[in-house]
């Protein structure tokens, strides 16, 4: 516990996780310098905007998942940290997003619902007075459908749905039983293009969910960024 | 959702956004050549056309889906439009839903550009925060608590040609009847408007439930914003607490801006009690707007020391006295005044990190019992 929690442990503490997917197949290229800039300014900009709201977060980490494609190469599929905790670990979470290359993944589909799965399958933080669990994707790209590419491999993730229902029952809906997030606490904000699954599938149905259509070739704009601190700025 | 998209007839103009909202995203949308706005909830969601209802997540979701419609049309049933005095509310015209999404419709307020209503003056901060009572206490009157008062859910209106501004209160999805809140983690609120009750049920204090969320959550609110608006900032407090809430639970006194009149310190500093029952309704709001040289500010003065606000005490200890409800006035309550947690509620504050831990006056006009058995919980 950061010596800012202990300060006063009266006050309301807000505990804030972010898990970011991000797409760093070859297509992503003429953009990926562009989200890594952004998620290396993220804490900065969340703190700048909280302190303009006169609130302040008490705990904030941060979890980079990035995502390629098992039906490409398996063991480039899926490079991920653990929850780093910002400012105290920036270090750490700057070298892993820095060390993100765009590259590989054959032909679309990706595997963007993979990465999807470990995100929604975090260590969430359970403890503090009120939590917000946000995950950001981005991706140019459709995504296999889950259990049907690379699923024999040794690095294909464990213990993860193999449908999309089975997906969907974990992401969760108000006073579902097989949850695995909080529903009051979750957030889904996807920056992906106007095909399946993201579209319908997630972007309609999915509730708490914000899609943002994305086309190939074009990056995080500036107003994107500022829709996700909206979402978690606005809610606490 | 995108501008140009056609959701139920009304035809986007704008970008969606989620700016200014949570659990939602908006539009301006046009229909029939009138302007309106239009927002799409991010929750509940129905399931898709053709599920079959026999499953049980679809079962639950529709469950789900049916009390969220019924909540809606409620608020909307009781806050007609064309009620008296309702002009300053911003109230739903249409409620539907297409596909899995539910939208909600109201008109288009076209905003003044007035970003610090304190630079204006005191007569017409007066009106401004007499709209503001006068549509608080449409809510009030028939029980509704907004939930979650804040200067984003207030809209400041000037009519071409009208001399004052006006507030128009917008936002009723997070409104509950007066003691029938969401669940804990579900309530909605503002991390810095929050009251000292809506702060401890939202951190699992088991001596605050849900009938003690009462429409004093707003006043409470009411209070921080009636500082605001006179005076450009809000009440002060040791940077320790991470809101006026925190700190007035701690049993720490706010600082008022001490160029306001005697009469608006001392009605913010009732509506900012710490116990709800200790804090003036809106129609003592109103009435003490009347005259709006309360909105003026004098010459800065020394700050006075806090003081007790002059109603006697409503403040109880749960099960102290033998158990027979307690004591009550400020002096037996650990020197205390009306408006702020008993004694031993500072002590922990002091000594943090413990909460405090003493309930607030009895509904129903009963004894203050404990309901556990009449344990202090001065204590724990």
């Amino acid at each position: 516990m950061s010596a800012e929690l202990e300060r006063y442990r009266g006050n309301l503490r807000y505990a804030v996780d972010i898990v970011l997917c991000v797409d760093a197949t070859g297509s992503m290229y003429p953009v990926i310098d562009a989200v890594k800039r952004s998620a290396l300014q993220f804490h900065q900009r969340l703190a700048g905007v909280m302190g303009r709201k006169g609130k302040e977060i008490s705990q904030l980490r941060l979890r980079v998942i990035a995502f390629r494609d098992f039906g490409d190469d398996p063991d480039s599929a899926i490079e991920q940290t653990p929850f780093l905790r910002l400012p105290e670990q920036a270090e750490e979470f700057a070298a892993f997003v820095s060390g993100i290359e765009a590259g590989g993944g054959g032909d679309v589909p990706e595997s963007g619902l993979e990465a999807l799965a470990l995100a929604v399958n975090s260590p969430w933080e359970k403890g503090l007075d009120r939590r917000r669990h946000v995950i950001v994707l981005f991706t140019d790209a459709p995504a296999h459908p889950l259990g049907t590419v690379g699923v024999a491999a040794q690095s294909y993730p464990r213990g993860i749905p193999r449908t999309m229902d089975e997906l969907f029952e974990q992401w969760g809906y108000a006073r579902s039983q097989t949850a695995v997030m909080e529903q009051s606490a979750k957030r889904l904000v996807l920056f992906a293009p106007e095909e399946e699954p993201w579209v319908e599938t997630i972007g309609e149905e999915w509730d708490l969910t914000l899609h943002f259509p994305s086309r190939a070739g074009e990056g995080l704009e500036e107003f994107e960024m500022d829709e996700i601190i909206e979402t978690i700025a606005n809610s606490l | 959702m995108r501008r140009g998209d056609v959701i139920n007839g009304y035809r986007l103009v704008s970008e969606p956004t989620n700016a200014g909202g949570g659990k939602c995203v908006w539009a301006f949308a046009e229909k029939g050549g009138r302007e309106f706005f239009l927002k799409r909830f991010l929750e509940p969601k129905l399931p898709r056309a053709g599920a079959s209802p026999d499953t049980p997540s679809v079962r639950i979701r529709l469950a789900a889906c049916r009390d969220f419609e019924e909540r809606h049309r409620g608020i909307m049933r009781r806050l007609r439009p064309d009620a008296r005095g309702a002009g300053n509310l911003v109230l739903a015209t249409d409620f539907f839903h297409e596909r899995s999404s539910y939208y909600k419709v109201t008109e288009r307020i076209d905003t003044d550009s007035l970003a610090e209503p304190h630079t204006l003056e005191p007569a017409h901060r007066a009106v401004l925060l007499r709209t503001l009572g006068s549509s608080l206490k449409l809510l009030h009157d028939i029980d509704v608590v907004h939930g979650d008062l804040k200067p984003a859910n207030v809209l400041v209106q000037r009519r071409q040609g009208a001399t004052y501004h006006t507030a128009k209160l917008i936002d009723f999805d997070d409104s509950y009847l007066s003691g029938r809140p969401p669940g804990r983690d579900a309530i909605a609120g503002d991390s810095l408007y929050g009251a000292p009750e809506w702060r401890r049920y939202v951190q699992g204090d088991e001596l605050v439930d849900e009938p003690d969320l009462t429409t004093a959550v707003d006043l409470f609110a009411l209070g921080l914003m009636a500082h605001l608006m006179v005076t450009g900032a809000l009440p002060g407090h040791d940077e320790r607490y991470g809101s006026p809430a925190d700190a007035v639970n701690a049993g720490e006194a706010l600082a008022w801006d001490p160029r306001l009149s005697d009469e608006m310190t001392a009605l913010v500093r009732d509506l900012t009690a710490w116990d709800p029952g200790a804090r003036p309704s809106v129609e003592r709001f109103l009435a003490v707007l009347r005259d709006p040289e309360v909105c003026a500010l004098g010459a800065p003065r020394a700050s006075a020391p806090p003081v007790a606000p002059s109603r006697t005490s409503r403040v109880r200890f749960s099960g102290s006295s033998g158990g027979s409800g307690g004591s009550e006035g400020s002096g037996s309550a650990g020197g205390s005044g009306a408006g702020t947690p008993p004694r031993s509620a500072r002590e922990d504050a002091d000594e943090a990190p413990r909460r405090s831990r003493v309930r607030f006056t009895p509904r129903g006009g009963g004894a203050a019992h404990d309901s556990r058995g009449g344990r202090d919980e001065r204590r724990a």
